[in-house]
């Protein structure tokens, strides 16, 4: 990744609360609190127009990640850039550069509209009253919200709650968005239509925006996001696809095939010949009529290869091939379990 | 600047809009002015003809208290809203929000009290008003030095103001400055009766305390000036005080600022109530 492609870089970072005071508050403290490590050692680098996912139990690290980014704490140590800006020295430019998006209904101000709200934050980022108003019509449309812009915050329903939160993010058109769970509360067309935007922003060549996305809907961060990195325990144990995440962490895949044009027992014998110490479960669907032929294997070994041509051989037409692989919560659940640094 | 002013715009037509969604609370306010202002009348009824040449302010009580709380009300807006519009915004939680826009936190800070100044400007002149047009309460001398006197005093007052917001960005709650301030600023600054009744009647030590409230230094101007009518050489004495209390308070002031804002930031506690 050249340096101008990358839009965040996270270099070493390290974060413990609480931050020792005055003797007498350590003092106390000492006693009630001791130091938590949020963040340790943690280094990554986003690129422009990437769609990154942070994913992790509670506790992980990643509202305090997420918020050293937004430059709303301080690192201990190490350093973050966003668009080459440094987090604590020019935290200005970098919020300039950036959008947050959180799943806290408090943020706004419930006796203002949507739109009231929406002008009073686009007046913070220093958008005249026509590009404003302009700007707040386009994401009113985006994100559906017309009919609402003139009702009270506190009338609008959980998800256009949310909804106005990623567009007040999108405000002065950021070139990266921070994402905390932004399907959160959204029904599933709302949903897909989120990710379809936030995607459609990401692969726009004008504007290759970067999210930066935490979610605890892994099949979301599955679909949507470029690389996942898994959080645990205040470090990266992991930053790769999902579908690497996934081969790489888990061994086996359950194959189903569905078969047509011969016997389900003439399937069992020619399997039996073939494979004298493999299981194989073919039952008949008693619907289609139609064969299913079930076994698990290796990831990436010559077993659905050879399955295949056996069952060819046999006479049968495959109508359909089915692989069902671990998905990321597997991969996060065997984080948990097998690389905890302090076993 | 032009960027700054939109930003301080914006958070005064926020809270426009937001106080004129609680319309009842803004009649109940100016209502309660009223019978403050018309109680003080008849109480001042009471001294006429008893009048103490020693407390030449005191010849019309009734100006003297109507002043004293219109004063009093502005003072304490400079010296409590820029810690409670931190609170504030941190209670209801929008000062995470507030500040991923690019603004600074003195600047959010000077922002969001902003409106408050804009009430207190319009509550203060009300007690003046009302005293004006309905008990005829006349008021002389020069206008634009009494408004130096109540600008001076406020800058003063926020200098302790920022004192006291950084301690609530720190500490969040238990602000020293807030109780001295607010308790002692009624008590001992000569807002309902002249402060040399306090050595007469409670001894010099006690009496000390008035002399290092800034607000006695400011009351006692806008009084001489508005009251007795007093020119520039006549107030120049509690006006270089006021000053000296603005060059010490001010860097220190900010310079406290400086560090609580960094210590918030590095506990990560910024957002925190």
């Amino acid at each position: 990744m050249s340096n101008n492609s990358v839009a965040i870089s996270i270099d070493r970072l390290s974060k413990t609360y609480p931050v020792s005071f005055l003797r007498l508050k350590k003092a106390f403290r000492r006693k009630f609190k001791p130091p938590v490590d949020a963040l340790r050692d943690v280094s990554l680098k986003i690129g422009a127009g990437e769609i990154f996912g942070l994913i992790g139990p509670n506790g992980a690290g990643k509202t305090t990640l997420t918020k050293i980014i937004a430059t709303l704490v301080q690192p201990t140590t190490g350093t973050v850039t966003v668009k080459g800006f440094d987090s604590v020295s020019e935290d200005e430019q970098v919020r300039r550069n950036l959008g947050l998006a959180s799943a806290e209904e408090r943020s706004f101000y419930w006796r203002l509209t949507a739109e009231q709200n929406l002008l009073f934050f686009s007046r913070l980022y220093g958008l005249s009253e026509t590009s404003a108003k302009q700007r707040i019509r386009e994401l009113f449309a985006l994100f559906e919200l017309e009919e609402l812009g003139k009702r009270r915050f506190a009338e609008l329903s959980t998800g256009n709650k949310q909804r106005l939160a990623v567009a007040r993010a999108m405000l002065a058109r950021p070139p990266v968005l921070l994402l905390d769970e932004p399907t959160r509360s959204l029904d599933p067309i709302a949903a897909a239509r989120m990710r379809a935007t936030i995607k459609a922003l990401a692969q726009d060549d004008a504007q290759r925006v970067t999210v930066f996305f935490t979610s605890h809907n892994l099949a979301e961060v599955e679909e949507l996001c470029d690389r996942v990195a898994i959080i645990s325990k205040g470090a990266i144990r992991a930053i790769d696809t999902p579908r690497n995440l996934q081969a790489q962490h888990t061994e086996k895949e359950q194959v189903t095939i569905t078969f047509d044009g011969v016997r389900v027992a003439d399937v069992e014998l020619a399997l039996a010949r073939a494979f004298s110490d493999r299981f194989f479960r073919v039952e008949q669907n008693q619907t289609s009529g139609e064969g299913d032929l079930k076994f698990t294997r290796e990831v990436n070994d010559e077993m659905l290869n050879n399955v295949l041509r056996v069952l060819q051989q046999s006479g049968a037409i495959v109508r359909a091939v089915e692989t069902q692989r671990a998905t990321l919560l597997d991969v996060l659940e065997r984080y948990e379990k097998f690389q905890n640094p302090e076993q | 600047m032009i960027i700054f002013l939109r930003r301080i715009g914006a958070f005064v037509a926020r809270d426009w809009r937001v106080t004129v969604s609680y319309r009842m609370q803004f009649f109940l306010r100016v209502l309660s002015i009223l019978i403050v202002v018309t109680t003080l009348f008849f109480v001042s009824k009471i001294f006429v003809g008893f009048a103490d040449p020693r407390f030449s302010q005191w010849t019309d009580p009734l100006a003297a208290w109507l002043t004293g709380l219109a004063v009093l009300n502005y003072f304490m807006t400079g010296f409590s809203s820029l810690a409670n519009s931190i609170r504030q915004e941190q209670m209801q939680g929008t000062l995470e929000a507030v500040l991923m826009t690019p603004i600074s936190v003195p600047t959010v800070i000077v922002a969001s009290s902003a409106w408050d100044f804009v009430e207190a400007t319009l509550y203060a002149s009300l007690y003046l008003v009302f005293g004006w047009l309905l008990f005829d309460v006349h008021y002389r001398g020069s206008f634009l030095l009494a408004l130096l006197f109540l600008l001076l005093t406020t800058f003063v007052l926020a200098c302790l103001g920022i004192l006291s917001a950084s301690f609530a960005m720190v500490f969040k709650r238990g602000d020293p400055f807030g109780i001295f301030l607010g308790t002692g600023s009624a008590l001992f600054s000569g807002v309902f009766f002249p402060t040399q009744l306090i050595s007469q009647y409670a001894g010099t030590g006690i009496s000390s305390i008035s002399r290092i409230l800034p607000p006695t230094y400011g009351l006692d101007g806008i009084r001489r000036v508005l009251i007795e009518g007093e020119g520039l050489s006549q107030v120049r004495e509690p006006l270089l005080t006021l000053l000296l209390f603005l060059v010490i308070l001010l860097p220190f002031s900010l310079w406290v600022f400086g560090r609580a804002v960094r210590r918030a930031k590095r506990e990560g506690s910024l957002i925190q109530y």
